[in-house]
Protein backbone atom coordinates (compact mmCIF):
# COMPACT_ATOMS: atom_id res chain seq x y z
CA UNK A 1 0.00 0.00 0.00
CA UNK A 2 1.26 3.43 -0.87
CA UNK A 3 1.76 5.82 1.96
CA UNK A 4 0.45 9.33 1.52
CA UNK A 5 1.38 11.92 4.07
CA UNK A 6 -1.22 14.62 4.72
CA UNK A 7 0.16 17.93 5.97
CA UNK A 8 -2.87 20.11 6.57
CA UNK A 9 -3.81 22.46 9.37
CA UNK A 10 -7.58 22.19 9.13
CA UNK A 11 -8.69 19.30 11.28
CA UNK A 12 -11.91 18.55 9.42
CA UNK A 13 -10.11 18.32 6.08
CA UNK A 14 -7.31 16.29 7.62
CA UNK A 15 -9.66 13.68 8.99
CA UNK A 16 -11.92 13.49 5.96
CA UNK A 17 -8.98 13.31 3.61
CA UNK A 18 -7.44 10.48 5.63
CA UNK A 19 -10.74 8.59 5.47
CA UNK A 20 -11.09 9.20 1.77
CA UNK A 21 -7.55 8.04 0.99
CA UNK A 22 -8.00 4.98 3.16
CA UNK A 23 -11.18 4.06 1.25
CA UNK A 24 -9.29 4.47 -1.98
CA UNK A 25 -6.70 1.95 -0.87
CA UNK A 26 -3.87 4.20 0.26
CA UNK A 27 -2.24 4.32 3.65
CA UNK A 28 -2.64 7.89 4.91
CA UNK A 29 -0.16 9.31 7.38
CA UNK A 30 -1.46 12.36 9.17
CA UNK A 31 1.13 14.93 10.10
CA UNK A 32 0.31 15.84 13.69
CA UNK A 33 2.93 18.29 14.87
CA UNK A 34 4.03 20.79 12.30
CA UNK A 35 7.26 21.59 14.07
CA UNK A 36 8.47 18.01 13.72
CA UNK A 37 6.97 17.32 10.32
CA UNK A 38 10.37 16.88 8.69
CA UNK A 39 11.45 14.28 11.22
CA UNK A 40 8.12 12.49 10.88
CA UNK A 41 8.46 12.45 7.12
CA UNK A 42 11.98 11.07 7.40
CA UNK A 43 10.74 8.30 9.69
CA UNK A 44 7.68 7.26 7.71
CA UNK A 45 9.12 7.50 4.20
CA UNK A 46 5.84 8.40 2.45
CA UNK A 47 5.39 7.77 -1.26
CA UNK A 48 3.67 11.13 -1.66
CA UNK A 49 3.15 14.25 0.41
CA UNK A 50 -0.02 16.36 0.22
CA UNK A 51 1.13 19.71 1.52
CA UNK A 52 -1.04 22.65 2.52
CA UNK A 53 0.82 25.86 1.81
CA UNK A 54 -0.91 27.95 4.44
CA UNK A 55 0.28 26.26 7.62
CA UNK A 56 0.32 28.11 10.94
CA UNK A 57 3.67 29.56 11.93
CA UNK A 58 5.39 28.21 8.91
CA UNK A 59 5.38 28.91 5.22
CA UNK A 60 4.46 25.82 3.25
CA UNK A 61 6.75 26.89 0.44
CA UNK A 62 9.86 26.87 2.64
CA UNK A 63 8.70 23.65 4.22
CA UNK A 64 8.52 22.12 0.79
CA UNK A 65 12.05 23.19 -0.01
CA UNK A 66 13.28 21.53 3.20
CA UNK A 67 11.13 18.49 2.61
CA UNK A 68 12.62 18.00 -0.80
CA UNK A 69 16.08 17.85 0.75
CA UNK A 70 15.29 15.10 3.25
CA UNK A 71 12.60 13.03 1.53
CA UNK A 72 12.52 11.76 -2.01
CA UNK A 73 8.73 11.62 -2.21
CA UNK A 74 6.89 13.81 -4.69
CA UNK A 75 4.95 16.72 -3.24
CA UNK A 76 1.50 17.94 -4.26
CA UNK A 77 0.60 21.39 -3.02
CA UNK A 78 -2.96 21.71 -1.83
CA UNK A 79 -3.76 25.33 -1.31
CA UNK A 80 -6.47 27.90 -1.32
CA UNK A 81 -4.10 30.46 -2.84
CA UNK A 82 -5.06 30.48 -6.44
CA UNK A 83 -2.99 33.09 -8.24
CA UNK A 84 -0.64 32.16 -11.05
CA UNK A 85 2.17 33.65 -9.02
CA UNK A 86 1.64 31.14 -6.21
CA UNK A 87 1.50 28.32 -8.70
CA UNK A 88 4.73 29.28 -10.41
CA UNK A 89 6.39 29.65 -7.03
CA UNK A 90 5.17 26.26 -5.84
CA UNK A 91 6.28 24.42 -8.92
CA UNK A 92 9.65 26.17 -8.99
CA UNK A 93 10.26 25.08 -5.40
CA UNK A 94 10.01 21.46 -6.39
CA UNK A 95 6.31 20.76 -6.04
CA UNK A 96 5.17 18.09 -8.47
CA UNK A 97 1.65 19.33 -8.79
CA UNK A 98 -0.58 22.09 -7.52
CA UNK A 99 -4.23 21.73 -6.59
CA UNK A 100 -6.38 24.60 -5.41
CA UNK A 101 -9.12 24.33 -2.83
CA UNK A 102 -11.95 23.66 -3.13
CA UNK A 103 -11.09 20.68 -5.26
CA UNK A 104 -13.40 17.99 -6.53
CA UNK A 105 -12.61 14.60 -5.08
CA UNK A 106 -12.23 12.76 -8.41
CA UNK A 107 -9.79 15.42 -9.61
CA UNK A 108 -7.74 15.14 -6.43
CA UNK A 109 -7.59 11.37 -6.72
CA UNK A 110 -6.68 11.54 -10.39
CA UNK A 111 -3.83 13.96 -9.66
CA UNK A 112 -2.53 11.74 -6.85
CA UNK A 113 -2.59 8.76 -9.15
CA UNK A 114 -0.84 10.67 -11.93
CA UNK A 115 1.94 11.95 -9.68
CA UNK A 116 2.47 8.50 -8.15
CA UNK A 117 2.66 7.00 -11.61
CA UNK A 118 5.21 9.57 -12.75
CA UNK A 119 7.34 9.04 -9.70
CA UNK A 120 7.31 5.32 -10.40
CA UNK A 121 5.80 4.41 -7.06
CA UNK A 122 3.02 2.45 -8.71
CA UNK A 123 3.50 -0.63 -10.79
CA UNK A 124 2.52 1.53 -13.74
CA UNK A 125 -0.36 -0.63 -14.77
CA UNK A 126 -2.74 0.66 -17.38
CA UNK A 127 -4.84 -2.45 -17.34
CA UNK A 128 -8.00 -2.74 -15.26
CA UNK A 129 -9.39 -6.15 -14.43
CA UNK A 130 -12.80 -6.78 -12.95
CA UNK A 131 -15.74 -9.13 -13.43
CA UNK A 132 -13.74 -11.23 -15.88
CA UNK A 133 -13.14 -8.23 -18.14
CA UNK A 134 -9.71 -6.92 -18.97
CA UNK A 135 -9.55 -3.25 -19.98
CA UNK A 136 -6.47 -1.75 -21.54
CA UNK A 137 -6.56 2.00 -20.98
CA UNK A 138 -3.75 2.83 -23.40
CA UNK A 139 -4.91 0.60 -26.23
CA UNK A 140 -8.57 1.35 -25.64
CA UNK A 141 -9.63 -2.25 -25.87
CA UNK A 142 -11.62 -4.59 -23.71
CA UNK A 143 -11.07 -8.33 -23.83
CA UNK A 144 -12.66 -11.35 -22.30
CA UNK A 145 -11.52 -14.96 -22.80
CA UNK A 146 -9.51 -14.18 -25.90
CA UNK A 147 -12.07 -11.97 -27.62
CA UNK A 148 -11.31 -8.27 -27.95
CA UNK A 149 -13.40 -5.21 -28.79
CA UNK A 150 -12.21 -1.69 -29.49
CA UNK A 151 -13.85 1.10 -27.57
CA UNK A 152 -14.28 4.79 -28.22
CA UNK A 153 -12.95 7.30 -25.69
CA UNK A 154 -16.38 7.78 -24.08
CA UNK A 155 -17.10 4.06 -23.86
CA UNK A 156 -13.66 3.44 -22.41
CA UNK A 157 -14.17 5.96 -19.61
CA UNK A 158 -17.64 4.65 -18.82
CA UNK A 159 -16.40 1.09 -18.58
CA UNK A 160 -13.32 2.13 -16.58
CA UNK A 161 -15.54 3.89 -14.08
CA UNK A 162 -17.84 0.87 -13.75
CA UNK A 163 -14.89 -1.50 -13.40
CA UNK A 164 -13.24 0.68 -10.76
CA UNK A 165 -16.42 0.25 -8.74
CA UNK A 166 -17.15 -3.33 -9.75
CA UNK A 167 -20.05 -4.80 -7.82
CA UNK A 168 -21.24 -1.39 -6.66
CA UNK A 169 -24.06 0.60 -8.17
CA UNK A 170 -22.85 3.67 -10.02
CA UNK A 171 -25.50 6.32 -10.58
CA UNK A 172 -25.91 8.04 -13.91
CA UNK A 173 -25.06 11.36 -12.28
CA UNK A 174 -21.80 9.96 -10.91
CA UNK A 175 -20.94 8.53 -14.32
CA UNK A 176 -21.56 11.89 -15.98
CA UNK A 177 -19.42 13.68 -13.38
CA UNK A 178 -16.58 11.21 -13.86
CA UNK A 179 -16.74 11.72 -17.61
CA UNK A 180 -16.70 15.51 -17.22
CA UNK A 181 -13.61 15.18 -15.07
CA UNK A 182 -12.02 13.47 -18.06
CA UNK A 183 -12.98 16.32 -20.39
CA UNK A 184 -15.88 14.44 -21.91
CA UNK A 185 -18.78 16.86 -21.55
CA UNK A 186 -21.82 14.70 -22.22
CA UNK A 187 -25.40 15.02 -21.14
CA UNK A 188 -27.90 12.43 -20.04
CA UNK A 189 -29.06 11.47 -23.54
CA UNK A 190 -25.56 11.03 -24.86
CA UNK A 191 -24.76 8.81 -21.91
CA UNK A 192 -27.68 6.56 -22.81
CA UNK A 193 -26.49 6.33 -26.41
CA UNK A 194 -22.95 5.50 -25.34
CA UNK A 195 -24.21 2.96 -22.84
CA UNK A 196 -26.21 1.15 -25.51
CA UNK A 197 -23.19 1.04 -27.83
CA UNK A 198 -20.98 -0.23 -25.03
CA UNK A 199 -23.45 -3.00 -24.25
CA UNK A 200 -23.62 -4.00 -27.91
CA UNK A 201 -19.84 -4.26 -28.04
CA UNK A 202 -19.73 -6.32 -24.86
CA UNK A 203 -22.45 -8.58 -26.29
CA UNK A 204 -20.34 -9.13 -29.40
CA UNK A 205 -17.52 -10.54 -27.32
CA UNK A 206 -19.90 -12.77 -25.44
CA UNK A 207 -20.99 -10.73 -22.45
CA UNK A 208 -24.50 -9.50 -23.25
CA UNK A 209 -25.53 -8.82 -19.67
CA UNK A 210 -22.30 -7.62 -18.12
CA UNK A 211 -23.73 -4.22 -17.25
CA UNK A 212 -26.93 -4.42 -15.30
CA UNK A 213 -29.38 -1.54 -15.06
CA UNK A 214 -30.60 -0.94 -11.55
CA UNK A 215 -33.80 0.92 -12.06
CA UNK A 216 -33.82 4.29 -10.38
CA UNK A 217 -30.32 3.80 -9.02
CA UNK A 218 -27.84 3.42 -11.84
CA UNK A 219 -25.63 0.78 -13.35
CA UNK A 220 -23.75 -2.14 -11.91
CA UNK A 221 -21.05 -4.33 -13.35
CA UNK B 1 -1.37 85.34 -21.51
CA UNK B 2 -2.99 87.84 -23.81
CA UNK B 3 -2.29 91.57 -23.85
CA UNK B 4 -5.83 92.31 -22.69
CA UNK B 5 -5.38 90.02 -19.70
CA UNK B 6 -2.12 91.74 -18.83
CA UNK B 7 -3.79 95.16 -19.08
CA UNK B 8 -6.73 94.06 -16.98
CA UNK B 9 -4.29 92.84 -14.35
CA UNK B 10 -2.50 96.20 -14.23
CA UNK B 11 -5.51 98.45 -14.72
CA UNK B 12 -5.28 100.09 -11.29
CA UNK B 13 -1.62 101.00 -11.69
CA UNK B 14 -2.13 102.29 -15.21
CA UNK B 15 -4.98 104.54 -14.15
CA UNK B 16 -3.04 105.79 -11.13
CA UNK B 17 -0.03 106.69 -13.29
CA UNK B 18 -2.20 108.38 -15.89
CA UNK B 19 -3.80 110.49 -13.18
CA UNK B 20 -0.37 111.33 -11.77
CA UNK B 21 0.99 112.23 -15.22
CA UNK B 22 -2.03 114.49 -15.84
CA UNK B 23 -1.57 116.12 -12.44
CA UNK B 24 2.17 116.62 -13.10
CA UNK B 25 1.42 118.32 -16.44
CA UNK B 26 -1.16 120.61 -14.80
CA UNK B 27 1.34 121.41 -12.03
CA UNK B 28 4.05 122.24 -14.58
CA UNK B 29 1.68 124.48 -16.57
CA UNK B 30 0.50 126.22 -13.39
CA UNK B 31 4.10 126.89 -12.28
CA UNK B 32 4.82 128.58 -15.62
CA UNK B 33 6.49 125.83 -17.65
CA UNK B 34 6.02 126.39 -21.35
CA UNK B 35 3.25 124.14 -22.74
CA UNK B 36 5.64 122.74 -25.41
CA UNK B 37 8.08 121.55 -22.74
CA UNK B 38 5.30 120.01 -20.69
CA UNK B 39 3.96 118.08 -23.72
CA UNK B 40 7.50 116.96 -24.62
CA UNK B 41 8.02 115.68 -21.08
CA UNK B 42 4.67 113.86 -21.23
CA UNK B 43 5.60 112.16 -24.56
CA UNK B 44 9.02 111.06 -23.25
CA UNK B 45 7.45 109.69 -20.06
CA UNK B 46 4.77 107.87 -22.11
CA UNK B 47 7.40 106.26 -24.34
CA UNK B 48 9.56 105.07 -21.43
CA UNK B 49 6.54 103.85 -19.48
CA UNK B 50 4.94 101.99 -22.40
CA UNK B 51 8.24 100.34 -23.32
CA UNK B 52 8.78 99.12 -19.78
CA UNK B 53 5.23 97.75 -19.66
CA UNK B 54 5.64 95.94 -22.99
CA UNK B 55 8.94 94.44 -21.86
CA UNK B 56 7.25 93.38 -18.65
CA UNK B 57 4.42 91.79 -20.58
CA UNK B 58 6.74 89.91 -22.93
CA UNK B 59 8.82 88.57 -20.05
CA UNK B 60 5.80 87.37 -18.16
CA UNK B 61 4.41 85.73 -21.26
CA UNK B 62 7.70 83.97 -22.00
CA UNK B 63 7.93 82.77 -18.42
CA UNK B 64 4.41 81.36 -18.49
CA UNK B 65 5.10 79.63 -21.78
CA UNK B 66 8.24 78.11 -20.32
CA UNK B 67 6.35 76.78 -17.31
CA UNK B 68 3.53 75.50 -19.48
CA UNK B 69 6.05 73.69 -21.64
CA UNK B 70 7.44 71.96 -18.56
CA UNK B 71 3.94 71.07 -17.42
CA UNK B 72 2.96 69.61 -20.77
CA UNK B 73 6.11 67.55 -21.04
CA UNK B 74 5.44 65.90 -17.68
CA UNK B 75 4.16 62.36 -17.55
CA UNK B 76 2.91 62.88 -14.00
CA UNK B 77 1.68 66.45 -13.97
CA UNK B 78 1.07 66.51 -10.25
CA UNK B 79 4.87 66.63 -9.83
CA UNK B 80 4.99 70.00 -11.61
CA UNK B 81 5.80 72.08 -8.56
CA UNK B 82 8.68 69.75 -7.65
CA UNK B 83 10.19 70.03 -11.09
CA UNK B 84 9.54 73.70 -11.88
CA UNK B 85 12.64 75.94 -12.05
CA UNK B 86 13.43 78.19 -9.10
CA UNK B 87 11.10 81.18 -9.01
CA UNK B 88 12.59 84.46 -10.28
CA UNK B 89 10.86 86.66 -7.80
CA UNK B 90 10.04 86.21 -4.14
CA UNK B 91 6.38 86.26 -5.08
CA UNK B 92 6.81 83.50 -7.69
CA UNK B 93 8.90 81.42 -5.29
CA UNK B 94 6.24 81.66 -2.61
CA UNK B 95 3.51 80.61 -5.04
CA UNK B 96 5.52 77.62 -6.25
CA UNK B 97 6.17 76.75 -2.65
CA UNK B 98 2.43 76.67 -1.96
CA UNK B 99 1.95 74.42 -4.97
CA UNK B 100 4.62 72.07 -3.66
CA UNK B 101 3.03 71.93 -0.24
CA UNK B 102 -0.39 71.29 -1.73
CA UNK B 103 1.10 68.56 -3.93
CA UNK B 104 2.74 66.87 -0.98
CA UNK B 105 -0.42 66.98 1.09
CA UNK B 106 -2.28 65.44 -1.84
CA UNK B 107 0.38 62.76 -2.27
CA UNK B 108 0.03 61.81 1.39
CA UNK B 109 -3.73 61.56 1.02
CA UNK B 110 -3.43 59.47 -2.11
CA UNK B 111 -0.90 57.10 -0.63
CA UNK B 112 -3.03 56.70 2.47
CA UNK B 113 -6.03 55.89 0.30
CA UNK B 114 -3.94 53.45 -1.71
CA UNK B 115 -2.65 51.78 1.42
CA UNK B 116 -6.20 51.44 2.71
CA UNK B 117 -7.30 49.97 -0.60
CA UNK B 118 -4.37 47.57 -0.61
CA UNK B 119 -5.11 46.48 2.93
CA UNK B 120 -8.74 45.96 2.08
CA UNK B 121 -7.83 43.94 -0.95
CA UNK B 122 -5.37 41.86 1.05
CA UNK B 123 -8.05 41.24 3.62
CA UNK B 124 -10.56 40.17 0.96
CA UNK B 125 -7.96 37.86 -0.57
CA UNK B 126 -7.04 36.25 2.71
CA UNK B 127 -10.71 36.01 3.65
CA UNK B 128 -11.41 34.25 0.38
CA UNK B 129 -8.56 31.84 1.01
CA UNK B 130 -9.80 31.18 4.51
CA UNK B 131 -13.38 30.55 3.46
CA UNK B 132 -12.22 28.04 0.87
CA UNK B 133 -11.02 25.73 3.62
CA UNK B 134 -14.47 25.12 5.12
CA UNK B 135 -15.95 24.84 1.63
CA UNK B 136 -13.41 22.12 0.86
CA UNK B 137 -14.13 20.42 4.16
CA UNK B 138 -17.89 20.55 3.52
CA UNK B 139 -17.34 19.00 0.09
CA UNK B 140 -15.31 16.17 1.61
CA UNK B 141 -17.78 15.60 4.42
CA UNK B 142 -20.86 15.41 2.21
CA UNK B 143 -19.37 12.78 -0.12
CA UNK B 144 -20.71 10.02 2.13
CA UNK B 145 -24.20 11.43 2.24
CA UNK B 146 -27.19 10.02 0.42
CA UNK B 147 -26.78 10.82 -3.33
CA UNK B 148 -29.72 13.17 -3.81
CA UNK B 149 -28.83 15.13 -0.69
CA UNK B 150 -25.18 15.24 -1.72
CA UNK B 151 -26.03 16.54 -5.15
CA UNK B 152 -28.17 19.33 -3.80
CA UNK B 153 -25.56 20.30 -1.27
CA UNK B 154 -22.87 20.16 -3.93
CA UNK B 155 -24.90 22.57 -6.02
CA UNK B 156 -25.14 25.05 -3.16
CA UNK B 157 -21.44 24.68 -2.42
CA UNK B 158 -20.65 25.31 -6.06
CA UNK B 159 -22.70 28.50 -5.88
CA UNK B 160 -20.88 29.67 -2.77
CA UNK B 161 -17.62 28.94 -4.53
CA UNK B 162 -18.65 30.95 -7.59
CA UNK B 163 -19.64 33.94 -5.45
CA UNK B 164 -16.42 33.75 -3.47
CA UNK B 165 -14.38 33.56 -6.64
CA UNK B 166 -16.11 36.65 -8.00
CA UNK B 167 -15.30 38.55 -4.82
CA UNK B 168 -11.67 37.54 -5.15
CA UNK B 169 -11.42 38.66 -8.74
CA UNK B 170 -13.31 41.84 -7.98
CA UNK B 171 -10.67 42.69 -5.38
CA UNK B 172 -7.96 41.86 -7.87
CA UNK B 173 -9.49 43.78 -10.74
CA UNK B 174 -10.11 46.93 -8.73
CA UNK B 175 -6.64 46.93 -7.26
CA UNK B 176 -3.85 48.97 -8.80
CA UNK B 177 -1.30 46.22 -8.57
CA UNK B 178 -2.23 43.57 -11.05
CA UNK B 179 -0.64 40.31 -10.11
CA UNK B 180 -1.18 38.24 -13.20
CA UNK B 181 1.47 36.45 -15.16
CA UNK B 182 1.29 36.45 -18.92
CA UNK B 183 2.76 33.26 -20.24
CA UNK B 184 2.27 30.56 -22.80
CA UNK B 185 -0.88 28.64 -21.99
CA UNK B 186 -2.86 26.00 -23.75
CA UNK B 187 -6.38 27.06 -24.69
CA UNK B 188 -7.80 23.61 -24.01
CA UNK B 189 -6.28 23.65 -20.50
CA UNK B 190 -7.97 26.96 -19.80
CA UNK B 191 -11.27 25.66 -21.12
CA UNK B 192 -11.16 22.44 -19.13
CA UNK B 193 -10.24 24.42 -16.02
CA UNK B 194 -13.27 26.68 -16.50
CA UNK B 195 -15.65 23.86 -17.37
CA UNK B 196 -14.35 21.82 -14.45
CA UNK B 197 -15.01 24.67 -12.04
CA UNK B 198 -18.61 25.02 -13.16
CA UNK B 199 -19.24 21.37 -13.86
CA UNK B 200 -21.88 21.02 -11.17
CA UNK B 201 -23.96 23.94 -12.43
CA UNK B 202 -23.61 22.91 -16.07
CA UNK B 203 -24.55 19.28 -15.47
CA UNK B 204 -27.52 20.20 -13.28
CA UNK B 205 -28.76 22.68 -15.87
CA UNK B 206 -28.49 19.95 -18.49
CA UNK B 207 -26.11 22.01 -20.60
CA UNK B 208 -24.19 20.12 -23.22
CA UNK B 209 -20.68 21.38 -23.84
CA UNK B 210 -18.94 20.94 -27.16
CA UNK B 211 -15.39 21.92 -27.97
CA UNK B 212 -13.70 22.53 -31.30
CA UNK B 213 -10.07 23.25 -32.24
CA UNK B 214 -8.88 24.12 -28.79
CA UNK B 215 -5.31 22.96 -29.31
CA UNK B 216 -3.99 26.49 -29.57
CA UNK B 217 -1.35 28.38 -27.68
CA UNK B 218 -2.30 31.71 -26.16
CA UNK B 219 -0.28 34.20 -24.14
CA UNK B 220 -2.28 35.06 -21.10
CA UNK B 221 -2.79 34.33 -17.44
CA UNK B 222 -4.56 30.98 -17.43
CA UNK B 223 -6.39 31.54 -14.13
CA UNK B 224 -7.74 34.94 -15.11
CA UNK B 225 -8.79 33.69 -18.52
CA UNK B 226 -10.48 30.67 -16.92
CA UNK B 227 -12.38 33.01 -14.61
CA UNK B 228 -13.62 35.05 -17.58
CA UNK B 229 -14.72 31.87 -19.34
CA UNK B 230 -16.36 30.69 -16.14
CA UNK B 231 -18.56 33.79 -16.03
CA UNK B 232 -19.63 33.18 -19.63
CA UNK B 233 -20.39 29.52 -18.86
CA UNK B 234 -22.45 30.50 -15.82
CA UNK B 235 -24.44 32.94 -17.93
CA UNK B 236 -24.99 30.25 -20.54
CA UNK B 237 -26.37 27.97 -17.84
CA UNK B 238 -28.48 30.66 -16.19
CA UNK B 239 -30.01 32.05 -19.35
CA UNK B 240 -30.47 28.76 -21.15
CA UNK B 241 -33.19 27.84 -23.56
CA UNK B 242 -34.54 24.42 -24.47
CA UNK B 243 -31.84 21.84 -25.10
CA UNK B 244 -29.04 24.08 -23.94
CA UNK B 245 -25.75 23.76 -25.73
CA UNK B 246 -22.51 25.66 -25.31
CA UNK B 247 -19.87 25.48 -28.00
CA UNK B 248 -16.33 26.56 -27.29
CA UNK B 249 -14.33 26.87 -30.46
CA UNK B 250 -10.82 28.09 -31.05
CA UNK B 251 -9.57 29.75 -34.20
CA UNK B 252 -6.21 30.99 -35.36
CA UNK B 253 -6.52 34.46 -36.85
CA UNK B 254 -3.21 35.64 -38.18
CA UNK B 255 -1.04 35.83 -35.11
CA UNK B 256 -3.97 36.10 -32.79
CA UNK B 257 -6.10 33.33 -31.38
CA UNK B 258 -9.83 33.66 -30.99
CA UNK B 259 -12.07 31.70 -28.70
CA UNK B 260 -15.79 31.84 -29.30
CA UNK B 261 -18.24 30.80 -26.63
CA UNK B 262 -21.67 30.46 -28.14
CA UNK B 263 -24.77 29.25 -26.41
CA UNK B 264 -28.27 28.43 -27.53
CA UNK B 265 -29.81 30.50 -24.78
CA UNK B 266 -32.52 33.12 -24.58
CA UNK B 267 -30.29 35.87 -25.95
CA UNK B 268 -29.93 39.56 -25.10
CA UNK B 269 -32.21 42.28 -26.58
CA UNK B 270 -30.30 44.45 -29.04
CA UNK B 271 -30.89 47.69 -27.16
CA UNK B 272 -29.30 46.24 -24.02
CA UNK B 273 -26.16 44.99 -25.73
CA UNK B 274 -24.17 48.23 -25.43
CA UNK B 275 -24.60 48.24 -21.68
CA UNK B 276 -23.97 44.64 -20.72
CA UNK B 277 -20.41 45.33 -19.54
CA UNK B 278 -21.52 48.19 -17.28
CA UNK B 279 -21.04 47.72 -13.60
CA UNK B 280 -24.26 46.62 -11.94
CA UNK B 281 -26.24 46.46 -15.16
CA UNK B 282 -28.91 43.79 -15.02
CA UNK B 283 -30.80 43.48 -18.25
CA UNK B 284 -34.39 42.39 -18.67
CA UNK B 285 -33.25 38.75 -18.50
CA UNK B 286 -31.44 39.31 -15.23
CA UNK B 287 -34.44 41.05 -13.72
CA UNK B 288 -36.85 38.39 -14.96
CA UNK B 289 -34.79 35.61 -13.36
CA UNK B 290 -33.68 37.46 -10.27
CA UNK B 291 -30.41 36.94 -8.50
CA UNK B 292 -28.43 38.80 -11.12
CA UNK B 293 -25.79 41.12 -9.71
CA UNK B 294 -24.58 42.76 -12.90
CA UNK B 295 -21.03 41.99 -11.87
CA UNK B 296 -20.09 38.97 -13.98
CA UNK B 297 -19.69 40.62 -17.35
CA UNK B 298 -18.35 43.82 -15.79
CA UNK B 299 -15.54 41.80 -14.25
CA UNK B 300 -15.00 39.94 -17.53
CA UNK B 301 -14.47 43.21 -19.33
CA UNK B 302 -12.23 44.63 -16.65
CA UNK B 303 -10.02 41.55 -16.46
CA UNK B 304 -9.98 41.15 -20.22
CA UNK B 305 -8.74 44.73 -20.57
CA UNK B 306 -5.89 43.99 -18.16
CA UNK B 307 -4.91 40.95 -20.18
CA UNK B 308 -5.37 42.78 -23.46
CA UNK B 309 -8.05 40.31 -24.52
CA UNK B 310 -10.66 41.68 -26.91
CA UNK B 311 -14.28 40.90 -25.99
CA UNK B 312 -17.03 40.98 -28.57
CA UNK B 313 -20.62 39.97 -28.02
CA UNK B 314 -23.26 39.14 -30.57
CA UNK B 315 -26.71 38.06 -29.56
CA UNK B 316 -30.08 37.29 -31.00
CA UNK B 317 -33.14 37.01 -28.80
CA UNK B 318 -34.32 33.37 -28.55
CA UNK B 319 -31.38 32.24 -30.69
CA UNK B 320 -28.43 32.58 -28.38
CA UNK B 321 -25.41 34.62 -27.50
CA UNK B 322 -21.88 34.29 -28.67
CA UNK B 323 -18.91 35.94 -27.04
CA UNK B 324 -15.60 36.09 -28.86
CA UNK B 325 -12.38 36.46 -26.95
CA UNK B 326 -9.44 37.62 -29.02
CA UNK B 327 -6.16 36.80 -27.32
CA UNK B 328 -3.24 39.07 -28.14
CA UNK B 329 -0.31 37.72 -30.06
CA UNK B 330 3.01 37.40 -28.31
CA UNK B 331 4.51 40.32 -30.27
CA UNK B 332 1.79 42.70 -29.14
CA UNK B 333 2.16 41.62 -25.56
CA UNK B 334 5.75 42.67 -25.22
CA UNK B 335 4.56 46.22 -25.74
CA UNK B 336 2.12 46.13 -22.85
Amino acid sequence: MQKIMIVEDDQAIREELALLLENEGYAPIVGEDFSTILEQAGRECPDLVLLDVGLPGRDGFSLCANLRKSVKAPVIFVTSRSSSLDEVRALSLGGDDYITKPYSIPVLLARIKAVLRRSGATDGTDVLEAAGLCLSLTKGTVSVSGQTAELTRNELQILACLMAHAGQIVSRADLIETLWDNQIYIDDNTLSVNMTRLRTKLAEIGLPDAIKTRRGMGYQL
Amino acid sequence: MRMSEFLADHMGQLLLRAVFAGAAVLFLLATGTAPGVAVLLLIVWLLVFTTSQVVDYLRQRARLQELEGIMDSLDKQYLFAELAPRGRTVYERRLLDFCRRAGRAMATQVSEAQAAQREYREYVESWVHEVKTPITAAGLICRNAEPEFRRRLAQELAQIEAHVERALFYARAESLEKDFILRESNLSDIVSQAVGQHRTLLIQSGVRVETEDLEQTVFTDGKWAAFILGQLLQNAARYRGNQPLVTLSGRQLGRQVQLTVSDSGIGIPAHELPRIFDRGFTGSNGRAQGGSTGMGLYLCKKLADCLDIGLRVASEVNEGTSVTLTFPSRENLTKV
